[in-house]
C-alpha cells in the first residue's frame, strides 16, 4: 500500500503554545502504515482505529503523559480504548526547543486551552466530514466514542471511516468548546497512570535502560571541586583493569552548563568503567574553590542578608528602598537554609553518538532546547547538528533542567567513534549536582496598634540559580529568587514590603529544584508571620485570615491573578482537618502555613500535629492539606502528586542538607544525603477543593507550605522558633 | 575470564565476566534485563532489589562469585502479565509516579508478604524503609501492600 497520509495541520499560535513542524516519524514502514490524519501535530488519527496523542513534555512522574492526553481527548470525544499516548518527537528547529521545556509546574496550566482547540478543531473537522458525507447540516450532529452521531437519523460514522473526507475539511478557526459541565474525561476518577503495566513488570524503559547497538560504557572521574581541573593521570593505576577503551580529559563547559569535567573513562563494560572511575590516580588543580566551606560561606549569608542588596523591590514590583530597623518596635527574626540535592532515583545519564560533525543523544531532559543550545555552542557546531532521542526520566525534580550530563556524554563520545553512555553513579549526583541555593534571610517587621505588619522588610543573601543556568550574573538573575511573597508577589495585605537581594558568590553550582524559589521564601515568611502573631498576642490562623481578608482579587506582579479568597478557602480548610481548635496537652501544637504559587495559579495550606518534649524530639502526629488548584485532570494523579510534594517537602524540612569543605560537597549516597524513607512520615490528610477555576499545576503547589506548617507545630508544641533547616540541624530529633 | 551459570526466571543462563561484577550489572547490561533498577550502588536504596533463592536482596552487592548456581527472580520473571497480587494490587491503588523505584518496592513487598502474609505497618516499614522512594509514594506503596495480602488470602 502507498503511504497515504491525510496531513492538515493547524496552526495554535495564539496561545503561545505553538506547535512543532513534525518530522517523519522514525520507524515508520511505508509497506505497513496505516493511513492517518493528523489535523494537528499531537494528533495523528489512523485507520487501524488506532488515535495516537503525543505529548511535547516531558515525563518525570509527574504525569503529563497521562494528563495531557486527556485534555485533547476530551474535546475530540475520542474513545479512551483507542488512545495511545507517545511523547512528541524532538524536532531540531533550534527555535523549537525550547518548547519541550517542562518545568514550573506549567504544563496544565499552560497548555490546557491550546490541547482542547487542538481536539475541539480534529472533533469539528470529522463533524464536517461526516456532514458532507451525509449531506445534512452539521447541527445535529454530534461527537461521542469515536464515532460521528445523527442524533436525529441515529445513523453513525466511525471516526476512522471519515479520515479521508475529514482532511480535505476547512481547519475552523475557533472551534467551540465543551462546557466543562459536560466533561467525561477531565476530572473524573479512576484515571490510571499511563504505561502503568510496563513500570510494574520492569517492560518500562527509563534513560538508563536505552541501549544503542556497540555501544560503550562511560564514568567521569570528576573533578573534586567546582572549577578545578586534572593536571595529569596515571593510566597504570587501572592497568589491571580489563576492558578499558580510552581515557580522556572531561573539559569545564561554562557555567550554563555548570558540569565539573575531569577525566574520563570509556570501557566495553559498566562494571569496568566504574572500577576504573575508582582507582584512577588523577593529579588535580582544584582551582579557585579549593578552599572554600560551609561554615564560612554560611556566615558570607548571614551577612549579606544584613546588608543593602544589589537589587530592591517593593510590593508594586518597583525598585524599593530599605528602611532603617533600628528604631523601636521592630521585630526580627534570622532564618538560614542549606544548599540541597535532588537525588532523583534515577541518576542523570546519556547515550551520546558523533559522526561527521553531528551528535545524536538517547537520553531524558526537561529541556532539550538547552541541550542543543548551550552544547552546540561549546562544541562550536550549530543547534540543529545535535539530535536528541528524547527518554522517560526516573525523577527530575528540575535537575534535568541542567544540561551537564549531556554536555560530558558528547565529550566522551566525540573522544571515540562509537555510541557511549555516560551514567552519573549516586556519588556524582550527590557530590557534582547542581542544588538548591542556600540562604539566609533577615526578617523585619512593624506592628501597627492592632498587630498587623505595616512594614515587611526580607533581606536575603543567595547565589540565584540563573547566575549559573543563564552563564552571566546580571542583575536581571537576581528577580528569579523572588518568588512567594518576596514582593511584587506579596499576597497579605501589608502596606509596605520590600525584598531585597544581596549577591553571595556560591563555589557549588546552583540549579532549580522542586518548587525553588518558593521553598525559601514560604518558609520564612509563613515562619515569621507565627513570630509577628505570638507578638501581637493573637491565634495565627486568625492572624493570617485578618491579613487576607482587606485584599481584593488582583492582579498582581507578571499579570498573575491572585483571589485571597481562594488562599482563606484552603486556610480554613487545613484548619478544620487539623482540628485548630481543640484543646491540647502542654507539650502539643498544631502549626499552619499557607502559599499562592503564583504562575501555576494554585493554592495550598498545610497544617501539623505535633508534641515536642525538653529532649527537642519531635513526634509527628499527623498533618493535613488542602489544595485548590481549580479544574482538576486527573484526581488521582493530582492526590499522588499532593502526596508526593509533602513526602519531597518532608524531607528537606527534617534532614536533607549539603554542606562542603575544601571546595567538596561532604555527603555522598543516600546514607548521608538523607531523605524520608516508609514509615517517618505522619498520617497526611488531604483536601482538593472543587472551585471550577481555571486548571493550574500540580506538581510544586504541594511543596512549599509543608516547612512552615511543620516548624510552627514544633514551635507552638516547644515554644522555641525554629529559624534553621533542616531540623535536624537545628538540634531536633524526628518520629513519625 | 571466569564463566557462571545461574537461573534467572527459571531459566538457565550462563556469563563470562569477572568474578566481582555485581549480579545487577550482568541483569542489566549482559541480559538485558532492565527492569532492575541501578540508584545507589552500596545498598543504600534498594532500587535494584531483587529475590535471591526467594528472598529479597541487593543485587548492586552480590559479586557474581556468590550468585553462581543460583535462583534468581528479577520483576520481569515475577508473573506473565503483571497478574502478580502484589502487581495487581499496585494497578488498583495506582501506586507509581516516575515508576522508576517501583521495581525495587514490589520485590521487597513480595519477599514481605512471603515472611509476613498479613504485614502490620512496623513490619511494613522495617521491611519497605529499604527502599527509597522520591516522588513519595510509601502512602500508596504501603495501601497496596495491605491490599495485596487481602487478595492473597480470598
Amino acid at each position: 500500500m502507498k503511504r497515504r497520509n491525510f496531513i492538515r495541520i493547524s496552526s495554535l499560535s495564539t496561545t503561545g503554545w505553538v506547535l512543532v513542524q513534525m518530522l517523519p516519524l522514525k520507524g515508520f514502514a511505508e509497506n505497513a502504515e496505516p493511513a492517518c490524519f493528523q489535523p494537528s501535530p499531537l494528533i495523528k488519527m489512523c485507520d487501524d482505529g488506532k488515535i495516537i496523542i503525543y505529548v511535547q513534555k516531558q515525563e518525570s512522574g509527574q504525569g503529563v503523559q497521562t494528563s495531557l492526553p486527556l485534555i485533547i481527548a476530551e474535546e475530540l470525544e475520542a474513545d479512551p480504548k483507542d488512545i495511545v499516548v507517545q511523547p512528541l518527537p524532538f524536532d531540531n528547529n533550534p527555535k523549537e526547543g525550547g518548547k519541550y521545556e517542562t518545568g514550573g509546574s506549567t504544563s496544565v496550566p499552560f497548555g490546557y486551552d491550546a490541547l482542547r482547540k487542538a481536539g475541539a478543531t480534529a472533533r469539528e473537522m470529522l463533524i464536517a466530514a461526516a456532514a458532507a458525507t451525509w449531506k445534512v447540516p452539521t447541527e445535529n450532529l454530534k461527537a461521542e466514542r469515536s464515532k460521528v452521531v445523527n442524533t436525529v437519523s441515529g445513523q453513525e460514522l466511525s471516526f476512522k471511516e471519515l479520515y479521508a473526507t475529514a482532511a480535505k475539511m476547512e481547519v475552523p478557526k475557533n472551534p467551540p468548546l465543551k462546557n466543562y459541565k459536560d466533561f467525561r474525561l477531565i476530572g473524573k476518577p479512576g484515571q490510571k497512570k499511563t504505561n502503568l503495566k510496563d513500570v510494574l513488570t520492569g517492560h518500562m524503559k527509563f534513560s538508563l535502560d536505552v541501549k544503542v547497538e556497540g555501544m560503550l560504557y562511560g564514568a567521569v572521574l570528576h573533578c573534586p571541586v567546582y572549577g578545578g581541573k586534572p593536571v595529569s593521570w596515571d593510566e597504570s593505576s587501572i592497568k589491571s583493569i580489563e576492558g578499558i577503551v580510552k581515557i580522556v580529559e572531561v573539559k569545564q563547559m561554562g557555567d550554563a552548563v555548570s558540569n565539573h569535567g575531569g577525566v574520563g573513562i570509556i570501557a566495553t563494560n559498566r562494571w569496568s568503567a566504574l572500577k576504573a572511575q575508582q582507582k584512577l590516580v588523577v593529579k588535580w588543580n582544584l582551582g579557585p574553590n579549593a578552599t572554600a566551606a560551609s561554615d564560612t560561606y554560611n556566615k558570607q549569608l548571614v551577612q549579606a542578608s544584613q546588608q543593602k542588596g544589589d537589587l530592591i523591590r517593593d510590593v508594586n514590583d518597583k525598585p524599593g528602598t530599605l528602611q532603617s530597623t533600628t528604631s523601636a518596635g521592630w521585630v526580627k527574626a534570622s532564618y538560614a537554609i542549606p544548599f540541597l540535592a535532588h537525588a532523583a532515583m534515577e541518576p542523570v545519564n546519556c547515550i551520546a553518538q558523533y559522526k561527521n560533525g553531528k551528535f545524536e543523544l538517547w537520553g531524558g531532559t526537561q529541556n532539550p532546547g538547552k541541550v542543543t543550545n548551550d552544547c552546540a555552542a561549546f562544541f562550536g557546531i550549530q543547534p540543529q547538528d545535535i539530535f536528541i532521542n528524547l527518554a522517560m526520566m526516573g525523577g527530575a525534580f528540575g535537575r534535568r533542567l541542567n544540561v551537564d550530563y549531556m554536555g560530558e556524554a558528547m565529550q566522551l563520545a566525540k573522544a571515540v567513534d562509537k555510541p557511549v553512555q555516560l551514567m552519573y553513579t549516586r556519588f556524582d549526583d550527590i557530590k557534582y549536582g547542581t542544588f538548591r541555593p542556600a540562604s539566609a534571610h533577615l526578617l523585619s517587621a512593624k506592628l501597627k496598634a492592632d498587630g498587623l505588619p505595616e512594614v515587611l522588610q526580607h533581606q536575603m543573601g543567595m547565589t540565584p540559580v540563573s547566575d549559573f543556568f543563564d552563564g552571566n550574573k546580571s542583575l536581571e538573575n537576581l528577580t528569579y529568587g523572588l518568588n512567594g511573597g518576596f514582593e511584587g508577589d506579596m499576597y497579605y495585605a501589608i502596606p509596605t514590603v520590600n525584598g531585597s537581594v544581596k549577591r553571595t558568590p556560591s563555589a557549588l553550582p546552583t540549579g532549580w529544584w522542586r518548587a525553588v524559589n518558593f521553598t525559601h521564601n514560604a518558609w520564612v515568611i509563613e515562619a515569621f508571620m507565627d513570630e509577628l502573631a505570638a507578638k501581637a498576642k493573637m491565634d495565627p490562623l486568625q492572624y493570617r485570615l485578618k491579613l487576607l481578608a482587606p485584599l481584593q482579587p488582583m492582579t498582581m506582579k507578571g499579570f498573575i491573578h491572585y483571589n485571597p479568597r481562594r488562599l482563606e478557602n484552603v486556610l480554613k480548610k487545613a484548619a478544620e482537618m487539623i482540628e485548630w481548635d481543640k484543646k491540647r496537652e502542654p507539650g502539643t501544637g498544631v502549626g499552619i502555613a499557607c502559599c499562592f504559587y503564583n504562575h501555576a495559579k494554585a493554592y495550598t495550606a498545610h497544617a501539623f500535629e505535633v508534641s515536642v518534649n525538653k529532649a527537642k524530639e519531635v513526634k509527628m502526629h499527623r498533618a493535613a492539606v488542602a489544595t485548590d488548584i481549580g479544574i482538576v485532570i486527573d484526581p488521582d494523579g493530582l492526590r499522588n502528586q499532593i502526596e508526593g510534594g509533602f513526602v519531597w517537602g518532608m524531607s528537606a524540612a527534617v534532614k536533607s542538607e549539603i554542606t562542603f569543605s575544601a571546595g567538596t560537597v561532604e555527603q555522598s549516597n543516600y546514607f548521608d544525603y538523607e531523605v524520608m524513607r516508609m514509615g517517618e512520615l505522619p498520617p497526611l490528610e488531604i483536601h482538593v477543593v472543587e472551585s471550577g477555576e481555571e486548571p493550574g499545576g500540580a506538581g510544586e503547589t504541594s511543596v512549599p507550605s509543608v516547612f512552615a506548617a511543620f516548624t510552627n507545630a514544633i514551635a507552638a508544641a516547644s515554644g522555641l522558633w525554629v529559624r534553621q533547616l533542616p531540623v535536624k540541624s537545628a538540634g531536633f530529633a524526628v518520629s513519625a | 575470564m571466569p564463566s557462571f551459570s545461574l537461573t534467572i526466571n527459571g531459566e538457565q543462563k550462563q556469563v563470562d565476566v569477572p568474578a566481582d561484577m555485581p549480579l545487577l550489572w550482568v541483569l542489566r547490561d549482559m541480559l538485558n534485563l532492565t527492569g532492575t533498577k541501578y540508584g545507589c550502588g552500596v545498598g543504600s536504596c534498594g532500587g535494584c532489589t531483587v529475590l535471591v533463592e526467594g528472598k529479597a536482596m541487593f543485587s548492586c552487592l552480590l559479586p557474581m562469585s556468590f550468585c553462581s548456581g543460583k535462583k534468581i527472580t528479577t520483576i520481569e520473571g515475577l508473573s506473565a502479565d503483571a497478574n502478580h497480587p502484589v502487581q495487581i494490587a499496585w494497578q488498583e491503588i495506582n501506586v507509581p509516579q516516575c515508576g522508576f523505584c517501583q521495581p525495587g518496592q514490589i520485590m521487597a513487598a513480595v519477599d514481605l508478604l512471603q515472611t509476613h502474609p498479613q504485614p502490620t505497618d512496623e513490619q511494613i516499614d522495617e521491611a519497605m524503609g529499604k527502599v527509597v522512594c522520591r516522588c513519595g509514594t510509601y502512602y500508596r506503596i504501603r495501601k497496596a501492600i495491605h491490599k495485596a495480602a487481602e487478595l492473597m488470602h480470598k
